[in-house]
């Protein structure tokens, strides 16, 4: 065989490598930043119509009775969807990760492009956009409306209070690091965890600290007000009780995850439910923080928020399948296998569990016997 | 079932230790990947030595083959069977110059998929993270790891160009210390297209790639030329150039010399290879590479004398091969 390692064999050799590596460094996605962003936003039911941010970069209104959309508008096209190279512009779709929030006929959606949109019902342009000018940093958590105002958090680690009905900010608070997690309310004080490993309650009136709680690693679910206390989970794989006062810990779980607590615990009956990225599912005592059961094993990831459906906890792990969890023997059944991967949060209403995977389908289920009603 | 295999010996300890280095130094995640590009440029410093020799050692054959070459233009079997010839009398493996290479490569790319995915840009990216950490606690209080490095966000690319640049500039460097100057206008060209080619696709790349691969190229290259520097000295970079020599190399051109040396079994053809009309004066051996010294003071008409004084030697007579 004829072996020819002379210059132009290297040169051939070498173009081969240039190929191959920049093959290899773009086989797994998007070149130069990883995947492209999708979105995996739940939806909100109110008054028979639900609303979602689709992967196509839209707010979507269904009506869930005669599961047919009522009305879509896009956010605007975005230029940082875009990659660089190897990233070619495919889509310039505005990724959307958190659930829309619905108040006084206005649509409230937080885009990845770092721009929160109201949206009158049925019209193709928005009321009011913010920042008018430019944009923020992107915005992965949802938004919450209360007292005529909206809350979000962004990735600039800013929590914002814009005024719900002309998008003029009221005011905002710096965290430590980037927010990716929704807030929640409770009265006149805000909750909201961030990367910085802090969780924080603010005045929703002024967004002054009340106090701040530092757990071990980065904060990304939704806080659970239940019983003036605060559940959280963190990237440290425990779980907290923060007393919703003065901010004083509670109890800290025993128990050690084996990854993160991403999704929002739901509570039921004094008991807590959260799901981790390890699978499972861990079932504690509100008071103790003890395991009333040993957690449960879905056999997937779980980055999904879970919902409460009468005394059933619904909730879906990563590979598809959804799942109930009888609140009465803590006994779980798979209701259904949708076969598509599930990251966003889930919703109900009148016993019907709403799932959006991120194939882009909205599944509507029979909460009780898991048999699909529709999808879109 | 080979991507489980691959993250799980590959990229899973790697992103892990990437974590692990970026808490303990001063949790910088920019200098985690220089501190891990030296150590795994350290760890495959036994290779890139045998490829740079092998490289170095095939240059110096250039000459000898284009020889070949020209010799046997006709007859591609009898040239295969003197160039393998060659090859095992001068003790260079054609694939000493390649396998380091293609071992290196999925290095890299391990390298570049874990700064990927720890710079987590997207959600998506950054919740595919935790499928790939060990249960260390530090690994888990660590993230996310902060994307500022010095003017740089890490998970961006460099709006002040300064990192395209810099890689470019260092990736020249590199390629220009490994090229020998030839008379062969095919060969230049060649060249040339080299020494340009890989440093502007590279930074063109930059352009769009976060910082912090850009950081671990330019740390890359940095390190390369500096032990190409121990190997051959500046090379191609300066016209003249000091003497750095180790003693593998020394092997090397002993046996390429002796090759050299050794009167062609073909010598009634007059195709002698140490007629100074051959490569040596045109440059097309040591000269650029830095091993010109191995010649200075000694020159053509002594390697001449040197036959002169074996006039007899045959294959069975050449100095044994250490």
């Amino acid at each position: 065989m004829e072996i020819r390692c002379n210059k132009i064999l290297l040169v051939k050799v070498l173009l081969f490598l240039v190929i191959l590596l920049v093959s290899g460094l773009t086989g797994f996605g998007c070149a130069g930043t990883g995947t492209i962003p999708k979105g995996w936003s739940g939806g909100v039911v109110v008054d028979d119509t639900l609303f979602l941010g689709s992967m196509e970069g839209k707010v979507v209104a269904i009506d869930v009775l005669s599961h047919t959309r009522l009305w879509e508008v896009p956010l605007e096209t975005s230029e940082q969807a875009a990659g660089g190279f190897g990233c070619a512009p495919a889509s310039t779709a505005v990724a959307i990760y958190g659930s829309p929030a619905v108040a006084e006929e206005l649509v409230y959606v937080g885009g990845y492009n770092g721009k929160i949109y109201a949206f009158s019902v049925g019209k193709d342009e928005p009321r009011w956009v913010y920042p008018r000018e430019g944009n923020l940093q992107p915005i992965v958590g949802g938004a919450i409306v209360s007292q005529g105002k909206l809350y979000f958090g962004c990735s600039d680690g800013k929590v914002y209070a814009l005024d719900a009905a002309e998008g003029y900010k009221q005011w905002e608070f710096q965290t430590g690091d980037k927010i990716w997690s929704t807030p929640a309310i409770d009265g006149d004080t805000l909750f909201i965890g961030s990367f910085d490993k802090k969780l924080y309650a603010l005045s929703a009136t002024d967004g002054s600290k009340k106090w701040e709680f530092e757990t071990g690693g980065a904060i990304t679910s939704t806080p659970l007000v239940y019983d003036n206390t605060i559940y959280i989970g963190s990237f440290d794989r425990h779980f907290y009780a923060v007393d919703a006062t003065d901010g004083s810990l509670k109890w800290r779980s025993e128990v050690e995850a084996g990854s993160w607590f991403w999704a929002k615990p739901v509570a039921y009956n004094g008991v807590i439910y959260a799901g981790s990225l390890d699978h499972k599912v861990y079932i504690l005592n509100a008071e103790t923080g003890e395991e009333v059961v040993d957690a449960i094993n879905l056999g997937s990831p779980i980055s999904s928020s879970p919902v409460l459906v009468d005394d059933s906890v619904i909730i879906a792990s990563e590979d598809g399948r959804v799942w109930t969890i009888d609140t009465s023997n803590n006994q779980q059944s798979e209701l259904k296998n949708l076969e598509e991967k599930i990251y966003a949060s889930l919703c109900a209403s009148d016993g019907v569990v709403y799932i959006h995977t991120s194939e882009g389908e909205l599944h509507a289920l029979n909460a009780q016997s898991g048999t699909k009603l529709w999808s879109l | 079932m080979i991507g489980e295999i691959w993250n799980l010996i590959i990229l899973e300890p790697i992103i892990n230790v990437l974590i692990v280095l970026s808490h303990y130094l001063f949790s910088s995640f920019g200098l985690a990947i220089i501190a891990l590009t030296i150590v795994v440029n350290g760890c495959m410093y036994p290779l890139t030595l045998k490829q740079l020799r092998a490289s170095k050692a095939m240059q110096a054959l250039q000459p000898k083959l284009a020889e070949l070459q020209k010799k046997y233009a006709k007859d591609k079997e009898k040239l295969a069977k003197e160039q393998m010839k060659m090859y095992k009398e001068s003790g260079v493996s054609p694939a000493g110059c390649i396998v380091p290479m293609l071992i290196q490569m999925p290095i890299w790319i391990a390298l570049y998929q874990s700064i990927i995915r720890l710079l987590a840009v997207t959600p998506e990216d950054f919740l595919g993270l935790s499928q790939y950490l060990y249960s260390w606690p530090v690994v888990y209080s660590a993230l996310p790891l902060g994307n500022k490095f010095l003017w740089l966000n890490l998970a961006t690319p460099d709006s002040y160009l300064v990192l395209p640049l810099l890689v470019g500039g260092t990736m020249w460097v590199q390629q220009k210390m490994i090229m020998s100057t030839t008379a062969d206008p095919k060969q230049q060209a060649q060249s040339r297209m080299m020494l340009w080619m890989m440093p502007l696709m590279f930074a063109f790349i930059t352009l769009s790639f976060p910082s912090g691969l850009a950081l671990f190229w330019v740390t890359s290259s940095a390190i390369r030329i500096a032990i190409q520097y121990f190997v051959t000295g500046w090379g191609g970079l300066v016209k003249v150039t000091a003497p750095k020599q180790a003693g593998r190399d020394k092997k090397y051109k002993k046996r390429i010399a002796q090759v050299e040396e050794r009167p062609s079994e073909d010598a009634d053809t007059g195709a002698d290879i140490v007629e100074p009309s051959s490569g040596q004066e045109e440059g097309l051996g040591y000269g650029e590479s830095g091993d010109k010294s191995q010649d200075r003071g000694r020159g053509d008409s002594a390697r001449l004398r040197g036959i002169r004084r074996q006039p007899g030697r045959s294959r069975s007579h050449r100095p044994k091969r250490r």
